[in-house]
């Protein structure tokens, strides 16, 4: 069971069962719990290939126990996610655990990674369970309909979940060449029906400065 | 705080996001109906509906330039926003605020200044590094933790300054008995002695208010332009009765006096 203990801290209540967090991201626990390396994420011999080959590194643990376990990286806002048979997209970096029940993988994401820097692909979790995720500053969650789209700039992503299709958007003219341009060259544009994670901070990208 | 235990995280949709006010402390959403706002380059995290976003120096805008915009030269930093929709502002996490300016006068750090809407009138401040905003309307600024507003007479540290309003007189003020002579100097260039690091301040007197973060992080400086080189503009560096060599390096906000005068060199 996860729950926030300020907005900086998560709490997981384990009973005898199993969470994957990010590697040392264990700050303090209560009972008995073992802390076990899962090598390639847990994801078996082809999940580790894929991610070395992908960019998209994430080291996890396996904590399993009894008791209470307290998560925290870098104070980074902490988010629960509710997942219920659906995909999260987060960037692996963003992720900081899941229930043991859900499984992650490595996804496509064309060309939104590369214009925040985050490479071209992506972490997906899937299943039914509950996940966290962080964010610079406290997620504003944004819902996409079909009636309302939603344009993201890419450094303030942080991750998105349900059935939505993301195109690329290029406001890069000769303007931008020139000096002019609008401060908002890259942004993603979310279609289709699901939910947007956005932090209020801009990661350092080529997006920001043109 | 949008997630509570037991309960999700609250969800926004176009329906509910704020109209011109904050979603949590560190995000600001605007409501753009047809009309234009401008922006601090890359502070639009996300937005719904159909929004452009052009530089200042775009052709069809030079009439808002013209109205809104009195200091030409760093009008390149700046962009503006129009169409219809909700846009989500915001800064490095940074705390941000709306406020509302009423025939008034309102001066800020330049790196504090997120947003503003073209009613207002944006210029070069004389105190160099600082913006002053005129007339009537809204604009967001950010802030290292949330923004407390003092009445002056006030003496302020000049890392927690943000801005003023209405204040005629903002000066230097120096803790002399401290400061002066050659130990004072060594005291406050090497800290030996016990320099407190408060030995500086920013003097405020008269009708007004004072503007200070609660933390003495700065926000990174945005280039507020530059001055003509005349003989009487501060910082334009034509002043008579300058020695040569000061010239060149601009006194930054918060800096303390020349030493070598100090130490009577």
């Amino acid at each position: 069971m996860f729950r926030l203990q300020g907005s900086k801290v998560l709490a997981v209540d384990m009973t005898g069962d199993a969470v994957k967090a990010k590697n040392g991201s264990m700050v303090a626990y209560d009972g008995r719990m073992d802390f076990k390396k899962l090598t390639g994420g847990g994801e078996g011999i082809r999940g580790m290939v894929t991610r070395r080959i992908t960019g998209e590194q994430m080291t996890l643990m396996e904590v399993k126990g009894h008791g209470t376990c307290w998560f925290a990286d870098r104070a980074s806002e902490i988010n629960l996610v509710d997942l219920r048979g659906d995909k999260l997209f987060v960037e692996s970096s963003n992720l900081l655990a899941t229930d043991s029940g859900l499984r992650t993988g490595t996804s496509f994401t064309g060309l939104r990674g590369a214009s925040q820097g985050n490479g071209l692909f992506t972490t997906t979790v899937e299943g039914h369970g509950q996940a966290a995720i962080m964010s610079e500053g406290p997620a504003v969650v944004l819902r996409v309909s079909g009636q309302y789209p939603l344009t993201v700039d890419p450094g303030a992503y942080v991750a998105h979940q349900g059935n939505l299709r993301q195109s690329f958007q290029s406001g890069v003219t000769f303007r931008t060449f020139l000096g002019e341009g609008g401060g908002e060259a890259f942004q993603i544009r979310f279609e289709g029906d699901g939910i947007v994670y956005v932090q209020p901070s801009e990661r350092n990208s080529i997006a920001g400065d043109v | 705080m949008t997630t509570h235990p037991g309960a999700g995280p609250v969800v926004h949709d176009p329906t509910t996001l704020p109209v011109d006010d904050n979603v949590n402390a560190y995000t600001f959403c605007v409501e753009l109906r047809g009309s234009e706002w401008f922006l601090q380059k890359g502070k639009m995290i996300a937005y719904y509906g159909s929004m452009d976003f052009n530089g200042i120096g775009h052709g069809r805008l030079d009439r808002l330039v013209r109205t809104s915009f009195h200091s030409p030269l760093h009008a390149s930093d700046w962009v503006v926003a129009s169409g219809t929709g909700r846009m989500l502002l915001a800064d490095r996490a940074f705390d941000v605020n709306s406020y509302d300016l009423d025939k008034g006068n309102l001066t800020i750090r330049s790196g504090n200044l997120l947003a503003f809407q073209p009613t207002l009138a944006l210029k070069q401040s004389i105190v160099p590094g600082f913006l002053t905003l005129i007339g009537t309307g809204t604009f967001v600024a950010a802030s290292n933790g949330p923004v407390v507003f003092m009445e002056p007479p006030i003496r302020v540290d000049p890392q927690a300054l943000v801005g003023w309003a209405d204040c005629p007189s903002p000066c230097h003020h120096y803790d002399h008995g401290y400061m002066t002579g050659v130990m004072g100097g060594l005291r406050a260039l090497t800290g030996l002695g016990g320099a407190s690091g408060e030995e500086h301040q920013f003097e405020f007197v008269g009708a007004g208010t004072v503007l200070l973060q609660s933390s003495e992080a700065l926000m990174a400086e945005q280039p507020a332009g530059t001055v003509p080189h005349q003989p009487g503009v501060p910082g334009g560096g034509g002043a008579p009765g300058h020695g040569p060599g000061q010239g060149g390096t601009p006194r930054l906000p918060g800096q303390l006096g020349d030493l070598q005068r100090r130490f009577g060199l």
